[in-house]
């Protein structure tokens, strides 16, 4: 049986990406960064959106989240995205759901999804981000 | 007449420089790569090879179209000119300035040339991250006066691979500095970095495929500094490792924007600026400048270039 050349090189360069994807996950390389404390989540804020400033700050029990506020009264949601860090300021197309150990605030971007934050004022923000 | 395509040489060597760079990073700089992200880049890349196969044939029709119309005849014999060689080279990469600058400054453009960019790393896999719908732009009309000019499309190609080739290397956080000299006249990692940064001041800046002369001639060059942390991807991250929507999130984007807009606005969402809106409900890069801009001047007026350092407020190391 004789193979397409072209589809021999497809199968080639796939399989090597895969071997290189695979050897970064062995090497640990990446790793998996906490938000530690509300200085770390406001520059985190502040990268997401030049010049944010935070001013009521709630991070994820594991540091995986955060949501912040501005003086305006801007509601960012702030989530882990692989090592570094992405968020959204909300509209009010987003909503808040309070489960028994999280809030679920979804910013209504599919591809951004919901993001799942262990808080202790959890209410609040719920209350806040469903009245944006 | 040569048949050669440089880039496929080269994929020996774009594997085993991101295995030396893993291995530096792996000792080094740990988060300087991310497998998910890795795997996207390097799919975005294959699947960008593909989609060059499957739709790079109408731009390739229409450079042989319009070498019919050459003004200039290096004859049959058109690759033993050597001299066109090198001149072409040159030529090529001033168009690639262009286009480059053209992919950040028009939607249509851009949405294309974001996958470059939408990775949150700076690593020799970004390099590979190549856009999947570059033959859905304008930017062949970039290489047309080339052709009209007397170079051979093949000539072109050949040489916009070598151009391609050597952007590889500079995407890495691994190379400090080069020589003084070096960074003078060519396109080095700290330039590059610089490009690939969401950092206000560097937005939209070092377009250089080679030469970094082309940006110092034409007003967007910017050095990279010491006292700033680069942010990498773009101004509104994607959060999202999917790979269809990573290569095809902007064009979505126009879409929707082209359904809803009033008929009066709906070609600027196309040939403006990205982050353009007609309600002024988004940032343009320039807006987003000015803004930061604006936070410099109570503290250091009309210095909004100087070193962060000077500023006896803010912290040294405060990404702008």
């Amino acid at each position: 049986m004789e193979i397409d050349p072209l589809l021999l090189q497809f199968a080639g360069s796939l399989i090597i990406i895969l071997l290189l994807a695979a050897l970064a996950r062995f090497l640990k390389l990446g790793g998996t960064p906490a938000l530690a404390n509300e200085e770390e989540a406001a520059r985190a804020a502040s990268e997401v959106e030049d010049g944010f400033e935070a001013q009521r700050i709630s991070i994820d029990r594991k540091g995986a989240a955060a949501l912040v506020r501005d003086a305006n009264g801007r509601i960012m949601v702030i989530k882990r995205h692989g090592n570094r860090f992405a968020g959204r300021v909300l509209t009010d197309a987003a909503r808040a759901r309070e489960e028994v150990d999280a809030l679920i605030v979804d910013p209504s971007e599919t591809r951004f999804g919901a993001v799942r934050l262990s808080l202790t004022d959890a209410s609040y923000w719920a209350d806040a981000i469903n009245r944006l | 007449m040569p048949d050669f395509s440089p880039t496929q040489y080269a994929i020996p060597l774009f594997v085993a420089a991101i295995l030396i760079e893993m291995a530096w990073a792996r000792r080094r700089s740990p988060e300087a790569y991310e497998p998910q992200d890795t795997l996207t880049s390097l799919a975005m890349g294959l699947g960008s090879t593909i989609a060059g196969a499957l739709f790079g044939g109408l731009s390739v029709a229409l450079a042989f179209a319009i070498y019919e119309l050459r003004l200039v005849d290096f004859g049959d014999q058109w690759w033993a000119v050597w001299w066109a060689w090198p001149l072409a080279f040159v030529l090529d990469d001033l168009k690639y300035y262009w286009v480059h600058r053209a992919g950040h400054r028009i939607r249509w453009m851009w949405a294309a040339h974001v996958n470059h960019h939408s990775s949150q790393h700076y690593n020799l896999s970004t390099a590979l991250r190549q856009t999947w719908t570059g033959s859905f732009t304008f930017g062949i009309l970039f290489a047309l006066p080339l052709v009209l000019l007397g170079f051979h499309p093949i000539m072109l190609g050949i040489v916009g691979g070598f151009n391609l080739i050597y952007q590889f290397w500079i995407h890495t956080e691994a190379i400090d500095k080069m020589p003084r000299w070096f960074e003078a006249v060519m396109n080095t990692p700290s330039h590059h970095r610089v490009h690939h940064a969401t950092n206000p001041r560097y937005l939209d800046k070092n377009y250089a495929g080679v030469f970094i002369v082309w940006d110092k001639m034409f007003g967007t060059f910017t050095p990279e500094r010491d006292d700033e942390r680069i942010r990498y991807g773009l101004v509104r991250q994607l959060g999202s490792f999917n790979l269809l929507w990573s290569v095809f999130h902007e064009w979505v984007g126009i879409m929707t924007d082209l359904w809803r807009a009033p008929w009066r606005h709906k070609l600027s969402y196309l040939l403006r600026e990205p982050g353009w809106s007609h309600d002024g409900s988004r940032e343009t890069s320039g807006m987003i400048r000015a803004r930061w801009q604006a936070r410099q001047r109570p503290i250091a007026p009309a210095q909004a270039d100087e070193p962060v350092a000077r500023n006896p407020i803010a912290s040294p190391k405060e990404a702008a």
